[in-house]
Formats: C-alpha cells, structure tokens, sequence
C-alpha cells in the first residue's frame, strides 16, 4: 500500500513537467491556533491585490475557517464533494470571493463519519492542485502531523511552517518538521532495509538512540555510502520556509534565527527565515469583521508585515525561475 | 556533512570570515540566546547536556573572534588547512568564503537575512530604524553603550523628535553609529534620515519664529 501514492510523489518532486503550472505553497504548522488560516488568507489576499491569480485551499477537513478568513459566510461547494466522489472536477468547487483575483476551495460540511479522503483520493486530489488554474495555490493544512496532512506539505513547491512564540507552537513545529523530512526521505531511500531505519529514526524513543536527522544520517552513511549520498541530496532540498507570527518583543522576532541555527546544528536541515508578522489588535478585529486584514486595514503594522512577506514569496519565485532558466 | 564537532569558529557561530566587529558581536549574541538553557528555540530540542555543550564552543569562539590580534592567528590557521602539504598561502591572499553543511555556498550573512525580512525600500524614518534595531534584538541601551551615544538622544532619534535633538552635524553622526550598529550601511542611512531631520527641523524654526512674534 502506498505505492501509487509514492510513485505520484516522487513524480512531483522531480517537477518532470514543463509546462507553467501555478506555485503550490502548502502551509503548517503542526498546532491549531497559531494563524495558519489568518496567514493563508492575507497572503492570499495580498498577491491577489498585486494582480496575481490566486486560489486558497482549506485543507482542514475536521475544523475548516478559511472561508471566514476570506469572507464567505457559508460555501456551497466545498472539498467535501470532493472527498466524497460527489465531484471529479476540482475546479467545479472554486468560489469567488469578495475579492478580486482571490478564488476559495472551502473544506465545510465533511462528513464527520470519514472526514480524511483515502489514499487514492488523496493522490488524486494533488494532482488535481497542480492543474488549477492560477499562478499561485495556498493549502492550508489542519493541526497533527497526519499522514494526509505531510503528504500534502511534502508535494508543495515551498512548504510554510507558521509558529507563535510560544513553548507549545514551537515543539509541535520542531515534530512537523521532522515528521516532514522523515516521510520525503522514506521515498527518496532505494533499499527496503534503509527505509526500515527511516521508520525506525520516526520512533522517538528507538532503540537505537537516533533523536535527529544528523544522527540518522551517520547511521546511513556507515552502512551504506550510496544511500547517504541519498540522504544528503534529499536534505539538501528539503527547505521549509518558517514564519513567526504574533511577535511582540525583539525576542519573539530573534526566535525565527534561533529556529534556523538549531535546525542547522541539530537537524542538518537549512530552514529559511521568511518573515514575521506583528501582534496587532487590528488583525483580530479583521477576524471579526470577517475579512482579510489586507482587505480591512491595508495600513496596519501587521498588513504591511504580511505584504512584505508576499512580495518575498515572489522574489523567491523569481529567483527560482532563472535559476532553472540557466540550468 | 559537517558535524558541531567539526565545526570551526566562524560555523559555530553562524558568521562568515568577512564578518565586522559588529557583524561577531550580534551574532554571538543570538548564539547566545539561542542556546541558553531555557532557550525557546531550543529546549525540545536539546537533550541533557547539549546547550552547555554548545554554549562553550560559542563562548570560545566569541573570545577568539572578537580579539582581533587572536582572530588573524585563528585566520590564519583556517587558511592553511584547505592547502595540507602546499606552499602556504599568499598572506595578502583573500579568505575563502566558509561552506555550509553541504560544502556549498557561503553561509548566509545575518545581515543579508536582516535586510531580507525588510522590503528595502522607503526612507529610513525612525519607526524603520527601530525595526532594524529590533531584528537585531538589540535595545536602546546597548546601542548606547557601543556608541557612546545617550539614550535618550538615540530614542529621540526613533521618535523622530526632531526639536529635542541637538544641532544637525551631530545627528548625523548619531545616525550613522545608530545605523553601523545595527548591521546598515550608515552613510547612506543618514543621508535618508537627514532629509528627514533637515525638513522636520525647518518647520521647527518657521514654527518658533512665528511663535515668537
């Protein structure tokens, strides 16, 4: 089991396909209420206001609000249907929103009896992601480290992990992310017996003693070399993308760098530092008002926080382009 | 892959060999921050022993890094690892840029990734100054206390309370330590702010001379 799913996935990490297809940004972060839907929504928001077609995925099936973030009251079409096989199209589920350029999949009305698609369902439905029509898709994804849950950070172009300085919000991100690596790694190992150690390393407490990917790879590498050289090209370009959200002291703001440094030394994974977005009084009386603070309040602190956190997407993008351009 | 073992000073911590004073002197604070024992970033992480670990490759390398009679012997030995068994290097020769965990491209400087989280565009107004200063997790007083500077006039400065600040001359080089301080280029900085300065303080005289008729 899970083969097919593997194939699709090692399929879309390669990116064999030339054609221009829309940016894939999953969005995590392993705890609820840290502001993934808040983040999702307004950087959604914030691209649609520079021009650019975007469409932003609920990807919570068990607790969805992204449609309130964007301000829709109650979707007529969600990811449910899709789930359910009531429809094949997921472009047939695209609500307008209030704004322009900025196009919704709501994830209301799932079937509480089975909220998760299954594995077939759920490879379909990345590949149905990946022909939407627009330059870029956000998925937001729910709480947990689910298996659907990293499977869907994992086939992203550039995951986001969104973490509130707070104890709670940042262990759980530490899990995901090494929830993520671990499962991209599984794929990437050749051997049946590598990839049994892969799995063993996602015990915490293995009686091997492996805590860390680092740990992991010293392992691999002694036995066996070529499946190091494996790891090392996997981990290479594994690069989740963190956003600290709800800063309100230099501290706070400091913690996205820390973040960085441990992941280096302890982990060997090179995150990067995407922005921070300030605590804002503003931000929650946008949720209240049901719409996106870009939307609401354009000028507030935090607004301009997540503009810039946009337009740093798009560089990135941009830079991404020509480097395969000269590739 | 390098290991924190293996590591040398510069990779401990997270700078680079063409790093300024100040360029070591932040990033061994967040070093520092980041691997305290309580250290949010890090105590999920840690496991006993760890951060004291780490801590002391980080006090070693800030002691031998922020001498700079210490830091060209240290240079030095860096150069001629690379070349075991070669002539040694040119000594004007310049420092090969420190690799990253995958033996690629230089580790990236903090103060790129400062500039980077800042659009860079705009004036360097006050409130901007601040940001910087912020991201650097640096407070009024330490600023302060590198540059000499009172307080009071460096939050002044923030504030843009133009009319507490003294004469223009020395505002601007207020600006441009400010400025060094946290990681920008202080000439240009200064320029910004000045025109800023220059503007808000004409309105000051207009509005004084007026008052005093």
């Amino acid at each position: 089991m899970g083969d097919k799913l593997n194939k699709l996935a090692a399929k879309l990490l390669n990116g064999s396909s030339g054609s221009r297809r829309a940016r894939l940004i999953p969005v995590g972060g392993g705890k609820g209420g840290v502001g993934k839907s808040f983040i999702v929504a307004n950087l959604a928001a914030s691209l649609a206001r520079l021009g650019y077609r975007v469409v932003a995925v609920d990807g919570d099936l068990e607790g969805p609000n992204l449609h309130t973030c964007v301000g829709i009251p109650r979707p007529r079409a969600s990811l449910a249907d899709f789930v359910a096989q009531r429809e094949e199209d997921l472009g047939k589920l695209l609500l307008d929103t209030p704004i322009p350029n900025l196009q919704l999949i709501a994830a209301t009305d799932g079937n509480l009896a089975t909220p998760q698609p299954t594995q077939s369902r759920r490879v379909h439905l990345m590949r149905e992601l990946r022909e939407l029509d627009a330059d870029f898709v956000f998925f937001d994804l729910g709480a947990g480290t689910h298996a659907a849950v990293m499977d869907y950070f994992m086939i992203g172009d550039e995951g986001v992990i969104v973490i509130a300085p707070e104890p709670t919000s940042v262990e759980n991100a530490y899990g995901f992310v090494r929830a993520a690596f671990y499962r991209r790694l599984r794929l990437a190992m050749a051997s049946h017996d590598m990839r049994k150690i892969v799995t063993l390393a996602m015990d915490q407490r293995n009686d091997r003693g492996i805590r860390t990917p680092l740990e992991l790879l010293r392992e691999i590498q002694t036995l066996d070399p070529a499946e190091g050289a494996r790891f090392v090209e996997t981990m290479r370009a594994f690069r989740p993308s963190l956003i600290i959200n709800d800063v309100r002291t230099a501290d706070d703001i400091k913690l996205g760098f820390s973040i960085q440094s441990v992941c280096r030394k302890f982990f060997g994974i090179e995150a990067e530092y995407l922005g921070y977005v300030n605590h804002d009084e503003l931000a929650r009386r946008s949720v209240r008002a049901r719409r996106p603070l870009i939307d609401v309040y354009p000028r507030s602190d935090a607004a301009i926080y997540i503009s810039r956190i946009a337009r740093k997407l798009l560089a990135n993008g941009a830079a991404d382009e020509s480097q395969e351009g000269s590739a | 892959m390098k290991s924190i073992s293996e590591q040398n000073h510069y990779e401990i911590l997270e700078t680079h060999p063409a790093a300024t004073k100040e360029e070591v002197e932040r990033a061994y604070r967040l070093a520092l921050a980041t691997y305290s024992e309580d250290s949010l970033a890090g105590y999920s992480v840690f496991a006993e022993g760890d951060a004291a670990a780490l801590r002391e490759r980080v006090e070693m390398a800030y002691r031998v890094l922020s001498d700079s009679r210490m830091r060209s012997e240290y240079d030095a030995t860096l150069e001629l690892e690379p070349a075991e068994g070669l002539p040694p290097a040119e000594p004007s020769a310049p420092l090969v840029p420190i690799q990253n965990a995958f033996g690629e491209s230089p580790v990236p400087l903090h103060q790129d990734e400062f500039t980077h989280l800042d659009d860079g565009s705009g004036d360097f107004d006050g409130q901007r100054l601040r940001h910087f200063r912020i991201r650097c997790g640096m407070e009024i007083e330490d600023i302060a206390r590198v540059t000499k500077i009172n307080p009071s006039y460096l939050r002044f400065i923030e504030e843009e309370r133009f009319a507490d600040l003294p004469d223009s001359v020395y505002v601007r080089g207020f600006v441009t330590a400010y400025a060094n301080c946290v990681g920008l280029e202080g000439k240009g900085v200064a320029a910004s702010y000045m025109k800023r300065f220059d503007k808000g303080e004409g309105d000051r005289r207009r509005g004084r001379f007026f008052e005093s008729r």
